[in-house]
């Protein structure tokens, strides 16, 4: 076991890992975040997706200790508490999950292309969640939905 | 603001955000790995590497003795505890009328192995790392033996054998229909049409794997299991049945947020039996989670039946037989479920929305050295509706029809409703032309050949295709309770034993009480996954809103009757004097009234209490027109759809935006199936070729989204009160023909003709590529 020093969700966090434990394992055990799941073992899925530096990770492929000194960012920290962020509403609105088992990854991965990219294009939404597998709602409401995000976010109209 | 008016925005018919959404898109979800008990252990299996072979011996000496494990359990532990295996496909019968068979479908293979992926040996330990590292050491000493993954390949002499009571390897075979009659129409009709058609295995790969806790309640001794699963009552019986001195009473089956179901999480597994009796041996909680691996090795697949359809037609192309013989590879183990989905319940729906006078059915289901069939999506209409409308468009290119056309001579017309079909299935309510002429509207059918040549201009191949089809809903199980607590805090509790499992079905019902109770939705809670609280058949085959939904409504009127007695008692007013509106009982005429909850506040327990069972009348029988355009690369075969359009009649529409949401997800699945979905087995060894996201192609965003999609509300389904139709499978079903056909006359067009006819799902690139540039089509899969 090694002591690890992060942020996470804007919290200094300490947390005993193995040097194999994976930030997935991490995130979902010892700090009880569960909101970030796990659908396959490969890296196909996204449903693990937490922001890392901002960057989107999957964190089933990231090693714990190469989140030492970084700030992570997870669905439970994507809106400030008690408040509801843009892509949550906007899901929400567009009916963008049914399970919503693949949800915090699409959020997760939504938030990291609107900070980079804050009026993407329906081929850049897209391209962005290349890398997150939804099997319920076909993505016609989450593409839909990030859209919306994006233009209120830039404090248009939806 | 007017209180009715507010609560009434939230009644059936109106598009509300829905009442799961807020814990889901916080990350506060509880899917059952969110779940740890204190002092949880955790399971991992070994699973044998052989698609068929003989257990010689197993080593556990080594797996152990490692840290952290605290059992090893083998086949033969389990057999000696007594632990039962799952039963087979009861009910059905061989070829000649002896009982349907499988080998015994274990929680742990004994003696022997028939899959690739079997569960072998369970290890317990302090971690999930530990419990998989031991397994990994167990010595496991096999003799290889033959195996066989193609049902026609097992059902040759000399094959190799998976249950010895079946030497051919025939689980069970139903015959339906005339076979005399249906000879002799083939024998004076004037076109005669046969297609070989592969309906792919696929893998239903909801996101969530499948994962099991269970533990022993220190307090009362029964044992509590708490996993994904669309049947908790289900589980719950057949856990009791499987462990040695258990009844259904000492067991309580829990299901928080389900991630996916889509059929595959409607029955036991060996695993969940694994785990429930670690969990009794050993007095702590086990938990053990699948990996995605496992989940394409042992869940359950679908589909899988290899057919040959035939139709008769006269002249003028009236149907008049059809005659089907389907192949079904049901895999290692037989189950009841995965045999009556190929051999009963597609056929039900074979002849679809078509007066089709005459039938001969053959469905022969097999087992192979592959992973046990179950329900997926759909689970045996997909297969039956994807033959039929195969083999109008045929016949439509055939005679020189419009395919349109060609469908609308032979439909079931309004006025034969109720309208009996050949396998004795009887439509309530159906307007199949009306559906018909609306699809043909909104795919704009008539300006096709102007969007074909701008195809042409930018170098593709444009393709049309339809599907006109209808499908049973249910699982013939109508009855349904529900449990109703009005509670002083201002709630109203119903409990049912449907299953959410992501279809947003706790909104659905939360708006049909809001239309009877007539209080704002945040006063409804839906408590369901309990069966210490209600129990009954669960949710598959998009039977929850008809029944479930029914349930509730009569549940909901019941307690407002009920209340009414209770107001008049404190109201000291006659019953028949009070109106009930809004959440209060009033007495007409006067500002006299009583609030609901204040009228619970004041009762015994501080509630209203209603235990309500109720049943519909029968099956719902949703149908729909589907259209899609493609446009193929000429270049690289690649499929691109174009257009998709449908009309769908699901009767009244309770929740707008989650039966478009079912719909359109659902057609994205039947696309994967016609495009891109298909379980390999290597033909030789039995190895599965496609054993992770990597290898099974999943649609992902980059697929088509732009559906347009419509809904015909004025059909209702006349066997249940609230008029509504099953919606969960339609667009699946309606999606894999539509798109295939398409494909096709895309394909013919292109100079194959009908050679294009010969083409096997998935339509992958290299299939449309070979197609157009070498002229290579499939071999049949179908041997005689």
């Amino acid at each position: 076991m090694i002591a690890l020093s992060m942020q996470i969700n804007g919290r200094a966090v300490q947390v005993q890992a193995e040097t194999s434990s994976l930030l997935v394992e991490v995130l979902r055990g010892p700090l009880a975040l569960t909101g970030t799941h796990v659908g396959c073992d490969t890296a196909q899925c996204g449903a693990c997706t937490v922001l890392m530096d901002g960057q989107a990770v999957k964190s089933c492929n990231v090693l714990a200790v190469q989140a030492e000194g970084k700030s992570i960012t997870t669905v439970e920290g994507l809106a400030e508490p008690g408040q509801t962020h843009p892509l949550q509403q906007a899901f929400m609105d567009c009916h963008g999950l049914q399970c919503g088992f693949c949800t915090p990854g699409m959020l997760m991965t939504a938030a990291c292309l609107l900070a980079k990219n804050p009026q993407p294009s329906e081929a850049q939404i897209v391209h962005a969640l290349e890398g997150n597998l939804c099997r319920c709602t076909g993505y016609v409401n989450i593409v839909s939905a990030v859209k919306q995000a994006s233009v209120a976010m830039a404090g248009g109209a939806a | 603001m007017n209180a009715p008016v507010e609560a009434g925005r939230f009644g059936s018919g109106q598009a509300v955000s829905r009442i799961e959404d807020p814990a889901l898109l916080r990350g506060q979800g509880r899917y059952t790995d969110d779940v740890a008990m204190p002092g949880q252990l955790h399971l991992a299996f070994q699973r044998s590497p052989h698609a068929h072979a003989q257990i010689v011996s197993i080593d556990v000496a080594a797996a152990a003795a490692m840290p952290g494990v605290r059992a090893v359990y083998t086949g033969a532990d389990l057999v000696a505890a007594g632990v039962q295996a799952i039963p087979g496909p009861g009910g059905f019968a061989r070829p000649g009328g002896a009982p349907a068979v499988s080998a015994p479908r274990r929680a742990l293979a004994h003696e022997r192995v028939r899959c690739v992926g079997e569960p072998v040996v369970a290890v317990v330990a302090d971690s999930a790392e530990a419990a998989r590292a031991a397994a990994d050491a167990v010595w496991v000493d096999y003799t290889e033996l033959p195996a066989v993954v193609d049902p026609f390949d097992a059902m040759q002499p000399g094959a190799p054998v998976l249950c010895d009571a079946a030497p051919d390897n025939i689980a069970a075979e139903m015959r339906h229909g005339n076979v005399d009659a249906t000879a002799a129409a083939f024998a004076r009709a004037a076109h005669t049409i046969t297609l070989d058609i592969d309906n792919q295995r696929l893998a239903p790969s909801p996101i969530e794997p499948r994962c099991v806790l269970a533990w022993v309640d220190a307090a009362d001794g029964r044992l509590n299991l708490r996993l994904s699963s669309q049947m908790p009552t289900g589980v719950r019986g057949s856990v009791a049945a499987a462990l040695p001195g258990l009844t259904p009473e000492q067991v309580r089956v829990q299901v928080g947020d389900v991630g996916g179901g889509f059929g595959m999480k409607t029955g036991i597994y060996p695993e969940d039996i694994a785990v429930a009796y670690a969990a009794r041996a050993l007095g702590q909680p086990v938990k053990w989670r699948a990996e995605r691996l496992e989940e394409f090795l042992s869940a359950v697949h679908g589909r899988d039946v290899i057919s040959r359809g035939e139709l008769a037609l006269d002249a003028d192309g009236r149907v008049l037989a059809l005659r089907v013989h389907g192949v079904a590879n049901v895999g290692a183990y037989a189950s009841g479920t995965g045999v009556a989905i190929q051999v009963l319940i597609g056929p039900w729906v074979q002849t679809s929305i078509y007066d089709i006078p005459c039938i001969d059915f053959r469905f022969t289901a097999v087992m192979t050295n592959t992973a046990t069939m179950g329900a997926y999506r759909g689970a045996g209409r997909p297969e039956a509706i994807y033959i039929t409308e195969r083999l109008m468009d045929a016949a439509a290119r055939r005679l020189k029809l419009d395919p349109a056309e060609l469908r609308r001579r032979n439909m079931i017309r309004p006025e034969q409703m109720p309208y009996k079909n050949p396998m004795g299935q009887t439509y309530d309510s159906g307007r199949f032309e009306q559906i018909l002429d609306q699809g043909l509207a909104l795919a704009d059918w008539q300006g096709y050949a102007a969007r074909r040549e701008a195809s042409q201009r930018r170098g593709k191949l444009r393709g049309r295709g339809i599907a006109t089809f209808l499908e049973w809903t249910g699982g013939n199980v109508f009855e349904e309770r529900v449990t109703v607590n009005v509670s002083a805090d201002g709630f109203i509790e119903l409990g049912s034993a449907t299953q959410a499992m992501g279809q947003g079905i706790a909104t659905s019902y939360a708006q049909l009480a809001v239309d009877v109770f007539g209080v704002p939705i945040d006063r409804i809670r839906i408590l369901q996954g309990d069966t210490d609280r209600v129990n009954g058949f669960g949710s598959a085959g998009s039977r929850s809103l008809f029944t479930g939904g029914s349930a509730v409504s009569v549940a909901a009127t019941r307690t407002i009757d009920k209340a009414r007695d209770l107001a008049a008692e404190a109201l000291e007013a006659p019953a028949k004097d009070l109106e009930y509106e809004a959440g209060r009982f009033k007495v007409a005429g006067t500002d006299l009234g009583i609030g609901l909850f204040e009228l619970a506040a004041r009762q015994p327990d501080a509630a209203i209490q209603v235990d309500s069972t109720s049943s519909v009348g029968g099956p719902t029988w949703p149908n729909g027109c589907h259209i899609c355009e493609v446009e193929l690369d000429p270049d690289t075969g690649e499929v691109a759809l174009a257009a998709y359009a449908s009309v769908n009649d699901i009767g009244r529409v309770i929740s707008p935006a989650i039966v478009r949401g079912q719909i359109e997800g659902g057609a994205v699945q039947g696309i994967g199936q016609a495009l891109c979905e298909h379980v390999v087995y290597e033909r030789e060894t039995g190895q599965l070729q496609s054993a992770s996201f990597m290898d099974y192609a999943l649609p992902h965003a980059d697929g088509f989204r732009d559906f347009k999609t419509a809904f015909d509300t004025s059909i209702p389904c006349k066997t249940n009160a609230l008029g509504v139709k099953g919606v969960g499978e339609l667009g699946t079903i309606g999606a894999t023909p539509a798109v295939v056909n398409a494909v096709i006359d895309a394909l013919d067009a292109a100079g194959l003709g009908a050679s294009a006819e010969r083409i096997q799902m998935p339509v992958t690139a290299e299939r449309v590529w070979r197609a157009l540039k070498l002229r290579e089509m499939d071999a049949s899969p179908y041997r005689a």
